[in-house]
Order: structure tokens, then C-alpha cells, then sequence
């Protein structure tokens, strides 16, 4: 198998509306700066692959993680991946409803619900408080204010302005969740010398897990709190990087959080704390930008979320610490950095990149 | 010659689409049981986990599954929210009323859970472990809505 690389990244402006482009043209924004990133021109691309909202492969990793086999296996030697959806002309919330039309739709709480009917029994188990979850939103907003990409920037949000905006679902205030964005993002992968040839700081791919679990929610017991697809490729994606303490090991991570609560819940799935500790974690500034692990230096989902890109969205993210490109944001000296993607609890990709093969 | 930039359209477009979806057997057999007002899941011979919604194979062991099992129509909150943000009625089109209650449920003799709605919109009054009974509509149709809510019992 030949090493593979992350040599380039582009991303559009995210807004809530992008009225000036279309979704094609959406497209070939964020393509245009990958390509110009990893210094290629569209002839150097062997593949392509693309993905969004509708079948929620853009959201996940796995379209990278096929680019990655490919490239692996010889078949290509570069591939260009793009996620990329465009909120503003679609019906994101009814179209996560549309679940089982026998089973659940009828009584389909949408996205917010969903995360809340979790969030209850995180909070029940766990004990975090509502100021833990929002000094994450405070964070994520803070840092995606040095993120020129980013679609929510707040450099000065408070815990308490947080707490005050609206409920939308109990106990989920609306700065507890993520936005819907219109975007896109590109990473371009290229194997062993080319991508030596196209970027100084490779991000090399030192593994790649994806774990999928029954498709029905209520299958899920205790989703938020035991997430077994995400802990199970966390535990895969460390043995083949030879991560031992993720805490320790990882100088960054882009981790798919949806909301507040699951971002806390994350921190126990990929084994950054002990299970009972995200709190704890959150209070200590651990993963604040000058932390001992800055987790999402972007902002993350929670500030930009064309959600069929948001998943290469942190790959991207993840790549350009590496690269050493994250301009405001960036982090000194990133080895390793972690990626993860999320998809309605049943599902979860995680992705460790680092400066060597 | 010098051009102004046209000014920047946009469109409006509003869908009425009909869809065809088939229960195929064993929800079939569920749905003929809630227009009698009754409850079943298939059981596996694997696991023995009983499932709702009922489907032909078991996830886990990759067992066809025949058993079914009686479930009652009371059951444990597993989770709740009360939300108010809105959501679109299925029978009726129309947003829903703000706040609802929802919950996952547990049926008492089944193994997953259920989402459905709560007559309880106070946070105060609501919590994992309550009990709760369905409240099933005058009509029954067949359908996962039959039960217009469940009742928290107190």
C-alpha cells in the first residue's frame, strides 16, 4: 500500500445564503482553491469525488476514505473529494423528517428534538451543566472569528448570552446548535512522491475508520452517551496511528459536533477524558486554542454547516494545521491531528492525519 | 460599450409530489394490529431482542425473525425534550402547536424505543423513569399516529 497525503484544501465563503452562486458554482469555488492550494491544475486529477446533503455522504468521510483506498491501491494518484450543500435552497429540517413513513415520521421531532430527547439523558448520567455546554459555544464562535471561512463568528460571546437566547428544544438554547450554511469544500489527495511534490508539509493519512450502526434511532440505546460507532472507530483509527493517550498524542482535533452537549459527549467517545469528565475538561480551557488539545480551531459545525461538506469540511480543517496554513487559527507545531464525521448517531468516521508517512 | 450587470434573479417553487411506499409483511401485520388498538413486535431467536418497529431480520445476528411478541401500550420515558420549534403535522399539514412534549418510550415488552408525543409541556413535570399510557384517537386507521400522544401518569 502506497502512503497518501492531503496536499491541498479550498473552501467557499459559508454563509446562511449564498445568493451569488449556484450550487455548481458553489462548487467550483472550493474547488478552484484546493486545486490552487496543492499547486494543480483540473488535468493533474485523476477522480472525483463529490457528495452532499441528500444521501449524507458529503457529511461523512467515506467518499475520503474510498479516495484514500484508491490512491492506495494505485488505481489514481490524485483525487480531488468536494462536499458541498446549499441550505438556503432546500427544506433541511423536512428533510430529516421524512423518516419511516410507517414508523416514525408521523411523530418526527426534527433534528433539534432529536439531539434534545439525547441530550436529557446525557445530562441526567453526566451531570454537566448548562454553563459546560455553553462555554463550548463560546469557544466555538470565539474561534471561528479567526476563521475568515467561517459563516457564525462572535469573538465576544458569553456563557450568558448563550444561556439567554431561546429554547428551541429543551434544554438546547439556540446558540447550542449549529447553523445550516450554504458552502462547499475540496481536499485533494495525492500518493507517495506526487504528493511530496505538492506540498512541502504533506498531511499524510495514518488511518481511517468508518462504523455503522442500526438504522432505526430507537434501536440506539443511550445514543449521546455510548455512541459505540464512534468509540469503536476512535479505538480502530488510534491502533493504526499508535495513538496510546489521544490526549497526549493528538496536537489537534476537527471533531463533527452538531451541537453543544454532543461535542462534551465526543470528548469521552474519542477518549480525551474519562466518561464523567467532558465538564471538567471544558472548565480546564484543555481544549480551548491555547489548551493542551485545541479541538476545533475552525469553530466547527457549530459555526459553519453546509452539512454535505461539513464532514470534509474538518478533514480540510485537520490537513491545513498540518500544512501549517491555518493562518489566525493556527495551532503551533501540529504532528497529528484527528478528524471525525458524524451522522444521526447510527453512524461515525474518524480520521487521524500527521507530518509523516 | 459599457453594460450594467443584470440585476440577480430568483425563483419560487412549490412542490406537491405524491409518493407510493410499500409496508411490505411484517408491517403490514403491525399496522392491521393498532386498528384493534394492539401492539406486537418481532422477537429474536438470537438476541431475544424484541424490535419496533418490527422488520424481517435482526441487525445484529442476521436472523430471520418470526416470533411475535404481545406489547403493551404503556411504557417508561428513556428521554424527553419539550420543543419549540416547528414541526409539520403529517395528517393535517399545519404546523403542530408550540410547545409539545416528546419522548423516547420504551414499551412495556418491547426492547427499542419510540419517539412520540407527550400531553406535558413542563419541564418541571417531566423526567427519565415517569410512566406514561397511550392515548389512542376515537379513529383508528392503521397507523403509527393512531396513538395521538401518551398520557404521563402520575
Amino acid at each position: 500500500m502506497r502512503a497518501v497525503a492531503v496536499v491541498g484544501t479550498g473552501q467557499t465563503r459559508h454563509a446562511s445564503r449564498r445568493d451569488d452562486v449556484s450550487q455548481p458554482e458553489l462548487v467550483h469555488e472550493a474547488v478552484c482553491a484546493a486545486l490552487a492550494d496543492a499547486a494543480m491544475t483540473p488535468a493533474d486529477v485523476d477522480a472525483v469525488l463529490i457528495g452532499n446533503m441528500e444521501l449524507f455522504e458529503g457529511r461523512a468521510l467515506p467518499e475520503l476514505w474510498v479516495g484514500a483506498g484508491a490512491l492506495a491501491s494505485g488505481v489514481c494518484d490524485t483525487v480531488l473529494v468536494v462536499g458541498f450543500g446549499k441550505h438556503s435552497e432546500g427544506h433541511t429540517q423536512t428533510g430529516m423528517a421524512l423518516t419511516d413513513p410507517f414508523w416514525d415520521r408521523s411523530v418526527a421531532s426534527g433534528a433539534v428534538g432529536n439531539f434534545a430527547l439525547s441530550v436529557s439523558q446525557y445530562v441526567s448520567e453526566r451531570g454537566v451543566t448548562e454553563e459546560q455546554a455553553a462555554r463550548v459555544a463560546v469557544k466555538a464562535r470565539r474561534n471561528a472569528a479567526r476563521n475568515p471561512h467561517a459563516h457564525l463568528q462572535r469573538a465576544d460571546l458569553t456563557v450568558e448570552e448563550v444561556l439567554a437566547s431561546r429554547v428551541l428544544a429543551h434544554p438546547l438554547h439556540l446558540l447550542d446548535m449549529c447553523p445550516q450554511s450554504d458552502g462547499a469544500a475540496a481536499v485533494v489527495i495525492a500518493a507517495g512522491e506526487i504528493a511530496r511534490r505538492h506540498n512541502p508539509r504533506p498531511a499524510w493519512v495514518k488511518a481511517t475508520a468508518t462504523r455503522h450502526d442500526q438504522c432505526y434511532i430507537g434501536d440506539l440505546d443511550k445514543r449521546l452517551l455510548r455512541m459505540p460507532t464512534l468509540r469503536d472507530a476512535a479505538a480502530s483509527a488510534y491502533r493504526q496511528a499508535g495513538i496510546d493517550d489521544p490526549l497526549r498524542d493528538l496536537d489537534v482535533a476537527e471533531i463533527y459536533e452538531p451541537c453543544t452537549y454532543a461535542e462534551l459527549a465526543w470528548y469521552e467517545a474519542l477518549g480525551f477524558c474519562p466518561d464523567g469528565e467532558a465538564g471538567r475538561l471544558v472548565d480546564s480551557a484543555t481544549t480551548e486554542m491555547e489548551g493542551e488539545l485545541p479541538v476545533n480551531p475552525s469553530g466547527g459545525v457549530l459555526s459553519t454547516n453546509p452539512v454535505g461538506a461539513s464532514g470534509v469540511i474538518r478533514v480540510a480543517e485537520a490537513a491545513l494545521q498540518i500544512h501549517g496554513r491555518g493562518g489566525a487559527r493556527q495551532v503551533p507545531d501540529v504532528q497529528m491531528a484527528l478528524a471525525t464525521g458524524y451522522g444521526v448517531y447510527a453512524w461515525a468516521d474518524v480520521i487521524v492525519l500527521g507530518d509523516t508517512p | 460599450m459599457n453594460q450594467q450587470p443584470a440585476a440577480q434573479l430568483a425563483t419560487q417553487i412549490t412542490l406537491d409530489i405524491t409518493w407510493h411506499y410499500s409496508a411490505t409483511e411484517a408491517m403490514s401485520r403491525f399496522l392491521a394490529g393498532l386498528r384493534e388498538r394492539r401492539i406486537e413486535a418481532l422477537r429474536c431467536d438470537g438476541c431475544g431482542r424484541r424490535y419496533l418497529p418490527p422488520r424481517p431480520f435482526c441487525g445484529r445476528c442476521c436472523l430471520r425473525m418470526h416470533n411475535w411478541v404481545p406489547v403493551a401500550d404503556m411504557g417508561t420515558i428513556e428521554a424527553w425534550t419539550v420543543v419549540h420549534v416547528p414541526v409539520l403535522d403529517s395528517r393535517t399539514g399545519a404546523p403542530r402547536p408550540l410547545p409539545y412534549g416528546m419522548a423516547l418510550i420504551r414499551l412495556d415488552g418491547a426492547d427499542t424505543t419510540l419517539n412520540h408525543y407527550l400531553d406535558e409541556t413542563d419541564p418541571a413535570e417531566l423526567c427519565i423513569g415517569a410512566r406514561v399510557r397511550a392515548v389512542w384517537r376515537d379513529e383508528v386507521v392503521g397507523a403509527m399516529d393512531d396513538i395521538s400522544h401518551f398520557e404521563v401518569l402520575r
